[in-house]
Parts: structure tokens; C-alpha cells; sequence
């Protein structure tokens, strides 16, 4: 299983969509930086077929505003949650 | 081919205008050059490396042209390209200068999940 | 594409060619096979017809590729070129002791291999 990285927001670059077809059944998704754009509808759309593997990085959402604005398939994740999603995973990709 | 012990070298840049797809093939080369079995996944704008017809940039910057053509001196030969990239730029596989297998939207997840390390430039 | 300067330079005859700190030259368009003689008297080494033909090899493979090949892919040029016998690394190291792919390209007068660890 991959944890794959994404920090660039959907409506800005094309990366998204190449990430998405490389995703496997299990993979998860944790979107960083301005990433975290991704997180709230309508762009959140996107990600809709990955409840329960797509996480948003905390502290970029409160820093750019989006604290409580994510859809609801998109779980906030503090940085120790980032660090067990890490463990979890045998691999990381950074998408950019 | 999708051997567990080989690292995938995704190139997901153009030529010319960043440094990413040069730093893409450069870990590819020594990784090879140490014999580590590398795969090459063009995807994205990552394509347009592969059009014939190119040259070195305007202020001399060398292109990637020529590092393609090395590829196969430093056993690079698994060098996959994604067929949608390729459709979504107007290219076939016909048209370029390398000699590379295109692959499906299907097969990706595996390629990744099945390589020791991936690489994503 | 050099960007490195001057550490010092090399007499070949009534020329002054200038090398980089470690030794490669500063413009490779100063290389002539007298350029490739003074480097390795420098070193203590003659050059025979067996060296020529590998630093040959390496020219052409710079002419074809604008990078100077690291060991993997100096031994399979030179097998390609001069047969299977030749390609191998043992004759390489037996030629350009210590590190082949560096010494040969610094003699050929090509860049220092970058992607040789």
C-alpha cells in the first residue's frame, strides 16, 4: 500500500489527475500544502471514490483558512496522525 | 518487468523548462550505473521528451535528447510511456524516437505497487 | 557548459591548456592527442595503441551522447566497439588503473563522468 502526497490544488495543475489513475484499491491519499485546496467542495469532488483513505494535513487547512470546510470523504489528519499514516504504509510517492 | 527488486523513475516534466525531467534521468542513470534494474515511466507532460525533432535550448542548454539516446549504453531498456499522456498531446507511439511500450490506465497502480522504490520527478 | 575555472595549467608544446581542480580540461575544444600525452606523462603513464582506441571510444561516446560515460556503460561501448575481449572491465582497469571511467575520460578530455560514484 502507497501513501501518496499531493500538494498542489486540483484547479492549478493536471498532477491530480495523473496521481489518481496510479492509485491502487488500498492506497491512500494525504493532500499537503496547497493540496489541502483539494479538500473542499466543489474541487473535493475529485476524491470522492477515496472515503476512508483521503486525509487532509491539519495545519495547512487552518493556515489557508478550510478548518471545517472539508467534504465530507475527507478526514483532517494533526501530524501525529500523519506520522501513524506514514508507519501504516510501506511506501510514500510525492506528487508535485 | 515488474520484478520486485526493480525502482521505478517516473518523469513527469517536459524538456526545457525545469530542471525535474534532467534530475529524473540523472537518478535513473546512477542508479543503473550502480546495476540496479530501472524502469522508466513517461506520464503526464512527461510525454513530450519522448518527441522526435529536438534540439538543445536557445541559450545552448543541452537537451534531453541526447541522455535518451544513452539510455540504452547504461542497460535502461524498460522504458514505459502512458498511452493516455501520449493521446491527450496528440502523439502515437509510431512517432517517437525511442523505443518505448506504452502502457493502459489499468496497468499503473500495479507498475507502482510492484516496484521496490519509486522515484517521482 | 564548463563552468568550472582554472586551477593550473598544462604546457603542451607552445600551448598553456587549463585544467580544473581535478585535473579535467577547463575547454574541451583544447583537447589534441598531444593535450592526451602531456596529462599522462603527467601521470606516469605512456600511451599505447591499446589506450587509444578506448580514449576513441570515449570521444565518440561524447560526441553521441554529451555526457562521459560512467564503468557499466565505458565497458559495454567498448565492447561494442572493440569486441568482447576488450569489454571488460578488468582490461579497463588494467589500462586506466584505479578508477577507468575517470581517468580515461580526463585523458580523452571530456568532462569528469557525473554519474560515476
Amino acid at each position: 500500500m502507497i501513501l501518496h502526497l499531493l500538494n498542489r490544488s486540483p484547479a492549478s495543475s493536471g498532477v491530480a489527475h495523473e496521481m489518481l489513475r496510479t492509485m491502487g484499491a488500498d492506497d491512500r491519499l494525504l493532500l499537503i500544502e496547497a493540496g489541502v485546496y483539494g479538500a473542499v467542495e466543489p474541487q473535493a469532488a475529485l476524491f470522492s471514490a477515496l472515503e476512508g483513505r483521503c486525509f487532509a494535513l491539519l495545519e495547512d487547512l487552518a493556515s489557508r483558512g478550510l478548518t471545517g470546510c472539508c467534504a465530507s470523504w475527507v478526514t483532517p489528519l494533526d501530524m501525529q496522525g500523519f506520522v501513524t499514516l506514514t508507519e501504516e504504509t510501506q511506501r510514500t510517492v510525492s506528487w508535485f | 518487468m515488474d520484478d520486485p527488486q526493480t525502482m521505478l523513475v517516473v518523469l513527469r516534466h517536459a524538456p526545457h523548462d525545469s530542471s525535474w525531467l534532467r534530475e529524473g534521468l540523472d537518478v535513473a542513470l546512477v542508479a543503473a550505473a550502480l546495476g540496479q534494474d530501472v524502469t522508466l515511466l513517461f506520464l503526464g507532460d512527461g510525454v513530450e521528451a519522448l518527441r522526435s525533432g529536438q534540439q538543445a535550448g536557445p541559450l545552448g542548454q543541452k537537451g534531453s535528447h541526447t541522455t535518451l539516446d544513452m539510455l540504452a549504453m547504461y542497460d535502461i531498456e524498460d522504458i514505459r510511456v502512458d498511452a493516455a499522456s501520449l493521446a491527450a498531446r496528440g502523439l502515437t507511439v509510431a512517432e517517437l524516437d525511442w523505443p518505448v511500450t506504452p502502457v493502459t490506465s489499468d496497468v499503473l497502480p500495479g507498475l507502482f505497487a510492484t516496484s521496490a522504490s519509486v522515484f517521482n520527478f | 557548459m564548463a563552468t568550472t575555472t582554472a586551477a593550473r595549467h598544462l604546457d603542451v608544446g607552445p600551448r598553456r591548456v587549463a585544467l580544473d581542480p581535478e585535473g579535467y580540461l577547463v575547454d574541451l575544444d583544447d583537447w589534441s592527442p598531444g593535450v592526451a600525452e602531456a596529462l599522462a606523462a603527467e601521470e606516469g603513464r605512456a600511451l599505447s595503441d591499446e589506450h587509444w582506441e578506448v580514449i576513441e571510444v570515449l570521444r565518440d561516446f561524447y560526441r553521441r551522447y554529451q555526457m562521459a560515460p560512467a564503468m557499466r556503460p565505458l565497458v559495454k561501448a567498448v565492447g561494442q566497439r572493440l569486441g568482447p575481449d576488450k569489454g571488460r572491465s578488468i582490461h579497463l582497469m588494467r589500462l586506466f588503473p584505479d578508477s577507468p571511467a575517470k581517468v580515461a575520460a580526463r585523458l580523452a578530455g571530456l568532462p569528469k563522468p557525473t554519474n560515476c560514484l
